[in-house]
């Protein structure tokens, strides 16, 4: 059965190697790979390999683009970082056999890897730093008074909408963590179950299932993410003006 | 709090899971992002400056050809000109060697009328001069005897001075 927390593998005093810290190393060793391979083969003349990196690249730079406008040479690298730091999270749980390799504790097999995303940890801490580094640009970009005055006013009716904007910062963090959690974790299980239901072939469905939830997750945090940074990146001032135009 | 612990949650696990996503981040930023997005730019300049050469190319050989015409409609009119002035040149020249012609004719025409009427005047001569021989002959055979030598001679001067002034 899988629990809810990850399993400590290896423990150092008061730090515990888990099984999800794992398989996030596992995560930034295959990404390490791509990038040392990737970066022995660039060219101008690209091979297959480089024009599939470019394209998926370029790909996702225009809608950074086509979103954020000016600001998407700054949004750009954190969406695609949390894009594919979660994808390939989220799919390092569904390589065959990852769940079945482990140490025996009392009675039980605790894998020694374990998709990454189905750690709380993880994806409470992809969604603070998401929010963090979404207020950290938009400081950085309108300066600290356009800044707070999104959130504090001496207007009352606007004091209040800022309140609920501050209410709306905590509540990004809450459904982006326990969105992707929740997904991936209930993937784990299903296909725990049904693999100790019956292992051969009856998990394939699920499987490829999981590999569509692990890509379309993956695309909504950084999606989502990249949504925040370009909203919150814009003046207030222009935001307004843009809701007039289009009303 | 307690169902965060449920969850798993863990202060130190999660510190460790943001370190390990921010390092992750620099190193997709710094070696695979930078490195592509450098790498497209790259090649859309190369394109950019291959499509304003072949541009150039295009614009030089369309300027070449339209000189190219130029130069052949300038050669076409020269070589005009020049044939023109060929023909009135031959024109001129065939005037010329014509007029010249007619010119040695004429002279030719001239020194033969000339010669002609020199030789007539030799003949002339000569037979005058001949006749006088035989009249002076004549005259002194048909007067042998009946005058003296003197007068003979004086009668034939005579005689060969009025021929020569009938002449």
């Amino acid at each position: 059965m899988v629990s809810f927390a990850a399993e400590p593998i290896i423990r150092l005093g008061f730090f515990s190697i888990t099984n999800s810290l794992l398989d996030a190393l596992l995560v930034d060793a295959i990404l390490v790979g791509l990038i040392l391979m990737l970066r022995k083969r660039l060219s101008l003349m690209p091979g297959k390999f480089q024009v599939i990196i470019e394209t998926v690249i370029q790909e996702f730079y225009n809608i950074t683009y086509s979103v954020a406008g000016e600001n998407a040479p700054k949004i750009f690298p954190y969406f695609m970082s949390f894009f594919i730091f979660i994808l390939f999270a989220n799919w390092s749980g569904l390589i065959p056999g990852v769940s079945a390799v482990g140490l025996k504790e009392h009675g039980q097999i605790v894998p020694f890897f374990r998709a990454a995303t189905s750690d709380f940890n993880v994806t409470l801490g992809l969604s603070i730093l998401s929010v963090l580094i979404t207020h950290f640009l938009s400081l950085n970009k309108l300066g600290f008074k356009e800044y707070i005055t999104r959130y504090f006013s001496l207007n009352p009716l606007n004091l209040y909408i800022g309140l609920l904007e501050l209410i709306g910062e905590f509540t990004k963090i809450i459904s982006l963590s326990f969105r992707l959690f929740g997904n991936i974790f209930a993937g784990e299980v299903v296909i725990g179950t049904i693999s100790a239901m019956f292992a051969l072939l009856l998990p394939l469905p699920f499987l490829l299932l999981e590999v569509i939830v692990g890509l379309v997750q993956a695309l909504v945090f950084a999606m989502l993410t990249m949504a925040f940074m370009a909203v919150l990146m814009t003046p207030h001032a222009e935001e307004v003006k843009e809701e007039v135009i289009e009303s | 709090m307690g169902f965060l612990k449920d969850l798993g949650f863990d202060p130190v696990l999660l510190g460790a899971q943001v370190l390990n996503f921010l390092i992750i981040y620099y190193l997709l930023k710094r070696f695979l992002y930078k490195p592509v997005m450098d790498m497209i730019k790259s090649r859309e300049d190369k394109i950019a400056e291959g499509l304003k050469q072949a541009e150039e190319s295009r614009t030089t050989l369309e300027k070449t050809l339209e000189e190219e015409k130029k130069i052949l409609q300038k050669a076409e009119i020269q070589a005009q000109k020049i044939i023109e002035d060929a023909k009135e040149q031959a024109l001129d020249a065939s005037r010329q060697i014509d007029e010249n012609a007619k010119q040695e004719a004429d002279r030719i025409i001239l020194a033969a009328r000339e010669k002609i009427e020199q030789e007539s005047r030799d003949t002339e001569a000569r037979l005058t001069q001949k006749i006088s021989l035989i009249a002076s002959d004549m005259v002194a055979k048909s007067l042998e005897g009946l005058i003296s030598e003197k007068e003979q001679k004086q009668i034939l001067e005579k005689t060969l001075h009025n021929i020569k002034n009938v002449n």
